[in-house]
């Protein structure tokens, strides 16, 4: 981990676009991720499985396209958009809100095992030294940063008060493009990611391609079962009745794409996307 | 009542039976009056209800009409360096005092078996069953016991006469009223299924995996909302299982019999158990225990079902000691004074809640649950027990059309099935003593699910995307046989094989 003040050549010079850039950052993993094309996803920790599929695939067209994809490590939409980076062959950078030991020591679940892949390819970022840990006011700074690192934020899923919200503010202040995912009618967990094309501060990403300009965008979804997933995942009853399908002809082609891991069974018996 | 006159003192001996889990051996009672200070002990490491027997003993012979002897009186339990336990004992050592003092002219020559009340009436005890079937194997055929317990005792094969009191056991074994023997009690008649497979609307899928874990005795956990029939798909499953063969009804009825569980009247269990504990269960009422050792709900539903529902609700530590039972088909409690082994082979059925709040994945609420608190709540169930889980099946909400519709079948039919594929299992592991395809050694395993060539592919590509691990492949095959059972096909097709990774969720 390295300590890069604001007169060290290789602090970040988005950073000084900020009225107030942090004065120092620590970085554990690659510091030359922190220059490269990036664009930031950020949302909500309540994720629907509609969002975690946006998120990851906004991040896997990122990592197709060469750019980095900066978020915050929190549960929901940040860690399906480091994954989702992650999977792509892509590179990711965290930026937590509190000092990066504290973070790893603490982290459990399914974003442990993310800390050692987001070092390796990309970077564990933190404008806080050691040893303090995370609060509110942590959180608002750190999304500030996000915003400075990234060329362009993206809004996958905010509720009415959401931490991603500030992220998009911090970015239209400083001039860095806002997009947001709409989502359903009545979604609350889309509740200000709506609010915000509502109130034209941030554009409404209906495509990879709008964000990234040109190439066509990529579509994986011609297996049907894949189609019929889309909205999140599904029970096999529920996914017969969506497909009006005989149900042992699905549920062969089910296994199959179980094995080939093109879906995969959530603890609970339903199925998801990959 | 004539009695005879005082013989010249001699030692008696009345044969009883002492039980250890289900394990029983034959006690000898030997009694012995000898001259001196007025005493009476009981030696041969009784318990404390056996040592209490002494009172009960003295105060019965007393109010039935016969003379405690004034004299020293020793009872020893033989063979004497193993513990014994329980009331069961009264009956023998009072016949033993009286045919030693001779108040009693003849040996009884038949087991005893009974606790007595102090005005001489005989009460039942536990175990009657277990310790019967000991001593039948031992070559003693008769039995006199309690009232309450003749009917048991003939059930386990036994000429049993049950007496209501001390005096007319001694009229029955002195010849003066001869007492005719129980008749064997009639079957209990198998009671209607609660749950008709008919009445629960829609969940085609938990239906068939119900129907899978029925003839394979594969373990099933659902999972879905509060409310979609989870609890009521489970109590669908007794009407499936097969009825219990000879073997296991005996064997599941001693341990009814030993937790004092038995109908007087029906000994005999008719239809498969179906426990459901409710999730503040002790691991002691879970497997069993306490000293000396009794049968825990595991043991209970030996040779039939084991319900758990809300399973993350029950502690961990509780889950935990269930791994070895559901390993080994049989729980051992060793304790400092006792060990006992109770059979355990069940088919396990769970519930829960797919989260914490218990709406992922519900149209109807929507989930306010973090990932992370998600993740806890499905980490609470240990990987060891998740491991013995074989089909994992989702039981959603069901929208209005859905609910308007019956089910398809009728639970009669269904179990036709099950009925069918139990018998193509047992042909196959005829004579192991092993029943269902859950119980299919590896070995049978590589003998038995042959794969037809979709099956083959599908089995190849698993293997190679390195989604299954060869235990799994295992498994999964197990489960594979019995839906191919239950499609009366001997080889594993393609769509058998399916359904079993599907239902694994191929993990």
């Amino acid at each position: 981990m390295i300590a890069l003040g604001r007169g060290d050549p290789r602090y970040p010079a988005r950073l000084r676009d900020l009225a107030h850039p942090p004065d120092e950052i620590w970085v554990d993993g690659d510091p030359t991720t922190l220059e490269a094309p990036a664009i930031a996803i950020v949302g909500t920790r309540r994720m629907t499985g509609y969002g975690e599929r946006v998120a990851r695939e906004v991040a896997l067209a990122c990592a197709a396209g060469g750019a980095v994809v900066v978020s915050g490590f929190a549960q929901g939409i940040d860690s399906a958009a480091h994954r989702g980076a992650l999977d792509g062959g892509g590179r990711t950078i965290a930026v937590v809100g509190e000092s990066i030991p504290l973070f790893v020591a603490t982290v459990r679940g399914r974003r442990r095992p993310l800390v050692p892949r987001i070092r390796e390819h990309g970077a564990l970022v933190s404008q806080f030294a050691a040893p303090l840990a995370a609060q509110r006011w942590t959180f608002a700074k750190r999304n500030a940063t996000i915003a400075a690192l990234a060329g362009a934020v993206v809004v996958v899923e905010a509720g009415e008060v959401s931490g991603a919200l500030i992220t998009a503010e911090e970015a239209r202040a400083i001039g860095r493009p806002v997009y947001a995912v709409p989502g359903p009618w009545g979604s609350s967990a889309s509740a200000g990611a709506n609010r915000l094309i509502a109130t034209g501060r941030a554009r409404a990403l209906t495509s990879v391609r709008e964000l990234l300009g040109g190439g066509p965008a990529a579509s994986r979804a011609t297996e049907p079962v894949l189609d019929a997933l889309r909205d999140g995942p599904l029970g096999i009853d529920e996914l017969a009745r969506r497909m009006r399908a005989d149900r042992s002809t699905l549920a062969s082609r089910v296994a199959l794409l179980l094995v080939r891991g093109e879906l995969a069974a959530l603890p609970d018996g339903r199925l998801r996307r990959t | 009542m004539t009695i005879a006159p005082p013989a010249a003192t001699s030692v008696a001996r009345v044969t009883s039976s002492a039980l250890w889990g289900l394990e029983a051996a034959l006690v000898t009672v030997e009694v012995d009056v000898a001259n001196g200070l007025p005493a009476f002990s009981v030696v041969g490491l009784p318990d404390a209800a056996v040592s209490e027997a002494r009172e009960r003993v003295r105060a019965a012979v007393r109010n039935s009409g016969f003379e405690f002897p004034l004299r020293r009186v020793v009872a020893n339990l033989a063979p004497a360096e193993r513990r014994k336990e329980g009331s069961g004992f009264d009956l023998a050592i009072a016949l033993g005092v009286l045919r030693a003092t001779g108040q009693l002219a003849r040996d009884p020559g038949t087991l005893c078996l009974g606790e007595l009340a102090l005005d001489g009436a005989v009460r039942p005890v536990r175990g009657v069953m277990p310790r019967v079937r000991g001593a039948i194997g031992a070559g003693v055929t008769d039995v006199l016991c309690s009232e309450e317990n003749a009917a048991e005792a003939a059930a386990a094969g036994a000429r049993a006469v049950g007496v209501a009191t001390l005096r007319d056991a001694v009229a029955h074994i002195a010849g003066v009223t001869r007492l005719a023997p129980t008749p064997v009690p009639p079957p209990a008649i198998p009671a209607r299924p609660a749950v008709d497979l008919a009445d629960i609307a829609g969940h085609e899928t938990p239906k068939r995996a119900l129907e899978i874990a029925a003839a394979g005795a594969h373990s099933l956990l659902l999972i879905g909302p509060p409310g979609t029939g989870k609890t009521l798909l489970a109590r669908a499953l007794p009407g499936l299982l097969p009825p219990l063969d000879a073997d296991e009804a005996v064997v599941a009825s001693a341990v009814h019999s030993v937790a004092g569980l038995v109908d007087p009247a029906r000994p005999l269990l008719a239809a498969r158990p179906f426990r459901a504990p409710h999730h503040t269960a002790s691991h002691l009422a879970l497997v069993g225990g306490g000293s000396p050792p009794r049968p825990g709900e595991v043991s209970l539903a030996h040779a039939g079902a084991l319900f758990l529902d809300e399973l993350p609700e029950f502690s961990r530590h509780v889950l935990d000691t269930l791994r070895e039972p559901l390993e080994e088909g049989s729980i051992t409690l060793s304790r400092a004074a006792a060990a006992a082994t109770y059979p355990a082979r069940v088919t396990l059925v769970a519930a829960m809640n797919p989260c914490p709040c218990g709406h992922a994945g519900d149209a109807a609420a929507p989930c306010t649950c973090l990932p992370d608190a998600v993740e806890r709540y499905h980490a609470r169930l240990s990987g060891p027990l998740m491991d013995r889980i074989d089909l994992r099946v989702h039981v959603p909400r069901l929208a209005y059309e859905e609910l308007r519709e019956r089910g398809r079948e009728r639970t009669r039919d269904v179990r036709e099935r099950v009925l069918a594929a139990r018998e193509r299992m047992r042909s196959r592991l005829g004579g192991t003593g092993r029943r269902t395809n859950a119980e299919l050694t590896v070995a049978e395993v590589r003998t038995h699910c042959g794969l037809d060539d979709d099956a083959d592919a599908l089995a190849r590509e698993a293997m190679r995307s390195r989604r299954l691990s060869a235990r799994g492949v295992h498994r999964v095959l197990r489960v594979a046989r019995t839906v191919a059972d239950l499609a009366a096909s001997e080889r594993i097709r393609g769509g058998d094989l399916a359904l079993a990774l599907l239902l694994r969720g191929a993990a």
